[in-house]
């Protein structure tokens, strides 16, 4: 058994148009088995927004996964991003269909491995634990300048350090004023989806942002799919939009060990608003509350019931609520119960993530918070 | 999901460890040969959709190709026509099939390479220069801009004088399974199911000969599925096509005549042919007793297959000619109306065109030198088959009931239902090649060191560098008001919810490209991020 804070983390990446992507979903399957953090990027990806992704999840490698026989291409687009951002230090594999005949090349340019469709999940996994022990280790005082100084790279690896318990000295951030909001409802009422364009509305009105989704972690293994992020892959990398997935380590339904502090330190960075995705309704409510400044319950349409569901905890709790999906039919009814279950007092808004309608109002809401 | 089969079935495993060694009588229960089975060509078609089969007709062998420019594949067309060949079947390229112009940020390095780019009207009218299209069928592989495809095909056909109800061929055009495992969609669920019930009615109303949709399981066992998920999740996504239809005020036997599919021929050489037996069956059923169908043609489940490409191993590559073989065998015994052979080559690159014949020829040996085409459904009655034929459709039904209960495909989908049941199964048909349990010859045994020796296919840049110009070219000379206008009648069509088809075809005809349709699309209905489940 592994414990969370040992769990290498890896993230996985398709670019381009390709959408043959059951090579890296099986991937992802066997490394969670196997006790490795997956971050998976989703389909359809830039080579920039992918190292971006990766300075600010501060991964122990990039995978990139190809059926397009575009390695030539794309690798050597990767590995220029890397050096651009700063973060040559993360090593990039590659999975796909890749000729005998190029693998020199990719180890020239400095591609870390190559594995074709017949390569076995347990060599890959020891790979990707290699290459993760091999990984060059920052001393805090290094972590803390550069955190100081507004560098996004030392902002990702100072909330590295927060989760390997490595010791501050008693140093902790500076104080933030960021409003930090949770935002919370059942598996698949696409938080990550609503997260992603309140995020973006409040980056295009100037404010900076930040994200922390947390995903639940296998109990046995320690290893997690954290598939938030494939969500938040929208529009072109912004330094102002820093996005974090954490998993929820042993405790089923928890925020994750070290939420605090990671939402401390991305508060003293200077974010105007802290945005907490957690794992889905039920035992994390608490904890939100805790945490967090206001609290946001995202509903559906056609779950009649779960307003009725969500009764017990989180509608006392919740300060405001979001029936998204609009678009869906049932949209009324579903209002007009919550309407009647909550009162008057606490607002709600009806939302449509897929047609970006609605959230204006949630944007504006959030601005009047300051 | 407790109907899943115990062992996986996915690199095709014969030996499940709980089967008897043989089969039989008593293994069949109440069996009626007349019930189960009928004759060929006749309720429930278990047996197939012909009485006679290929002794009077073979099955079509449909080799999918496509490349380069649309001049390149114009020529190629009419190379085929004067060597015989009366179907057209065309691949477009990665750009086209995700609706993005050639010009496009994301199609750099993917113009022309895996088909044809065809980016306007102009692409079409190049791709199908010289060839009189009320002579032709053509086959398009094409999903999520399939409408706006089928209105640049509709543009040229008018423009060469012919009447629509000439034409003949056939749209893939089956966006559900994108959703479940493809991962070649535009637009929101709802939305761009309406656009596949627009060209069904479309098409119903002006282009009777033309097949709507064919309706695929070839991607869903590909992405991962067993054969009985690939069985059910297709058969329910032809419901869904088929509810679609009627809701939009179709009587079924207009269209669903014209409705056909495409399943995937894996390693499992029985499973397989009992797959496409109780495809047909349960089709049958369907369309007879839930849609009252009372047009035989409507009952009838009319196939096209493609042998499994995921089995196919860049290690000792030959060893592929082989599995294709039997494969193809396995879509032969089990009764199909068409046939794709892939090549041995295709884990390494696009065939060349020694290994694109090698595929080609394996067809003719089956289908000329085995006299396995002399016998309608030789396995009918075996104790094996039949068995074998029940427990898949059983497993299907009970899937198919699973959506029911859920509402419906879409619904499904947006529980995330597909691709969870897809992704699990993947996994664990990875599970057990890693636990020994099931063996990839040349791959986890019988292993050689020395690397592949096939010859690969190499596709140059200068393709895309010349779309993109003609492109370019075409934006800056086009009568922008036309263009304008048209644009912003998709639009306003698509915000008042009627058929897309008539606007579409003005915006083919006003030189709007599949991106600038797709984008006007994408601004009432929306952009899909992939649903619930990945």
């Amino acid at each position: 058994m592994h414990s969370t804070k040992h769990a290498p983390r890896v993230l996985l990446a398709k670019i381009g148009l390709d959408g043959h992507d059951r090579g890296v979903k099986v991937l992802a399957r066997s490394f969670r088995d196997a006790g490795i953090e997956v971050i998976y990027t989703g389909l359809w990806q830039t080579c920039e927004a992918t190292m971006h992704a990766a300075l600010q999840e501060d991964v122990d490698v990039v995978g990139v996964s190809l059926l397009s026989a575009a390695h030539m291409t794309v690798m050597p687009e990767m590995l220029r991003f890397r050096k651009e951002l700063g973060v040559e230090h993360i090593p990039v594999v590659l999975g796909g269909i890749v000729p005998e005949a190029d693998y020199p090349k990719l180890e020239e340019m400095g591609v870390a491995a190559v594995f074709n469709p017949g390569s076995a999940i347990d060599d890959i996994v020891a790979k990707m634990r290699q290459l993760a022990a091999a990984r060059p280790k920052l001393a805090i005082d290094e972590i803390k300048s550069g955190y100081e100084k507004g560098d996004p790279h030392y902002l990702a690896r100072l909330l590295s350090a927060i989760q390997l318990e490595m010791k501050l000295d008693g140093w902790s951030p500076p104080k933030g004023n960021a409003s930090v909001i949770g935002v919370t409802g059942s598996p698949g009422v696409g938080k990550s989806s609503f997260i992603a364009r309140l995020g973006h509305q409040l980056r295009d009105r100037g404010k900076k942002v930040a994200v922390v989704a947390v995903d639940p972690s296998s109990p046995v293994t320690g290893g997690a799919l954290l598939g938030d992020r494939l969500r938040m892959m929208t529009g072109s990398p912004d330094a102002g939009f820093f996005m974090r997935s954490l998993s929820s380590g042993p405790v089923q339904g928890g925020l994750g060990p070290h939420c605090r502090e990671i939402v401390d330190a991305l508060n003293g960075f200077g974010f105007d608003y802290i945005l907490v995705e957690t794992v889905g309704a039920g035992q994390s409510d608490v904890a939100v509350r805790d945490l967090t400044d206001h609290i946001m319950l995202l509903l559906m349409p056609d779950s009649g019931d779960s307003v009725q569901f969500s009764k017990a905890g989180i509608m006392e709790i919740a300060n405001c609520f979001v029936v998204n999906k609009s678009d869906l039919v049932g949209v009324e009814a579903t209002e007009a119960q919550l309407r009647s279950a909550v009162g008057g007092d606490r607002p709600i808004w009806r939302v449509s993530t897929i047609r970006d309608e609605g959230i204006e109002a949630v944007t504006d809401w959030a601005e009047s918070l300051r | 999901m407790s109907i899943r089969p115990s062992v996986n079935s996915g690199q095709g495993s014969a030996n499940k460890p709980d089967e008897k060694p043989f089969v039989g009588p008593e293994d069949l229960g109440a069996f009626d040969h007349a019930e189960a089975l009928g004759e060929p060509g006749s309720f429930p078609f278990t047996r197939g959709p012909h009485r006679t089969m290929y002794r009077d007709r073979l099955w079509t062998m449909r080799q999918f190709a496509g490349f380069g420019s649309a001049d390149d594949t114009n020529k190629r067309f009419k190379f085929l026509l004067e060597k015989g060949q009366t179907g057209l079947s065309t691949a477009f390229d990665l750009p086209t099939l995700m609706g993005r112009d050639s010009d496009d940020p994301l199609a750099l390095g993917e113009v022309g390479r895996c088909g044809v780019a065809i980016a306007c009207l102009a692409d079409m009218r190049r791709l199908f220069d010289g060839i009189d299209l009320a002579k032709v069928s053509t086959s398009m592989t094409i999903n999520a801009p399939a409408a706006i495809v089928l209105a640049f095909y509709i543009a040229v056909a008018k423009e060469q004088g012919v009447p629509l109800d000439q034409l003949r061929g056939t749209l893939q055009n089956d966006i559900l399974k994108e959703f479940h495992a493809q991962n070649e969609y535009i637009f929101p669920p709802v939305p761009s199911f309406g656009l596949v019930v627009d060209t069904i009615e479309y098409c119903t109303r002006h282009m009777p000969q033309w097949n709507t949709v064919s309706i695929s399981g070839y991607h869903i066992r590909e992405a991962g599925s067993t054969a009985a998920e690939e069985l059910a999740f297709t058969l329910r996504d032809g419901i869904a096509y088929a509810d679609g239809a009627v809701n939009r005020g179709l009587a079924v036997d207009e269209f669903a005549p014209r409705l056909s599919f495409f399943f995937d021929m894996h390693n499992d050489f029985f499973e397989e042919i009992a797959k496409l037996r109780a495809a047909r069956r349960i089709w049958a059923h369907v369309m007879r007793d839930r849609f009252r169908a009372k047009n035989e043609r409507s009952w009838l489940l009319r196939t096209h297959c493609q042998t499994a490409g995921v089995t196919l191993t860049e290690q000792q590559p030959i060893n592929n000619v082989v599995r294709v073989a039997l494969q193809a065998l396995a879509g032969v015994l089990g009764g199909t109306q068409s046939l794709h052979t892939n090549s041995m080559d295709e884990t390494l690159a696009l065939p060349t065109e020694e290994a694109a014949k090698v595929a080609l020829r394996t067809q003719q040996l089956i289908a000329h030198e085995s006299n396995v085409t002399q016998t309608v459904d030789p396995l009918a009655g075996s104790y094996f088959i039949e068995k074998l034929t029940n427990e898949i459709e059983a497993k299907a039904w009970a899937i198919i009931d699973q959506v029911d209960a859920m509402g419906g495909v879409l619904p499904a989908i947006d529980r995330g239902y597909f691709r969870r049941a897809i992704a699990e199964s993947a996994h664990a048909q990875q599970r057990a090649i890693d636990a020994g349990q099931q063996k990839v010859i040349g791959v986890t045994d019988f292993v050689d060191d020395d690397a592949p020796s096939v010859p690969t296919l190499i596709i140059t840049q200068e393709t895309e560098d010349e779309q993109v110009r003609r492109l370019e070219e075409l934006k800056a000379t086009r009568d922008q008001a036309k263009h304008a206008a048209a644009l912003k009648r998709i639009h306003d069509d698509a915000k008042a919810g009627v058929n897309m088809m008539p606007a579409l075809i003005e915006g083919a005809e006003a030189d709007a490209t599949v991106g600038e349709m797709a984008e006007a699309l994408k601004s009432v209905f929306g952009a899909y991020d992939g649903g619930p489940e990945w």
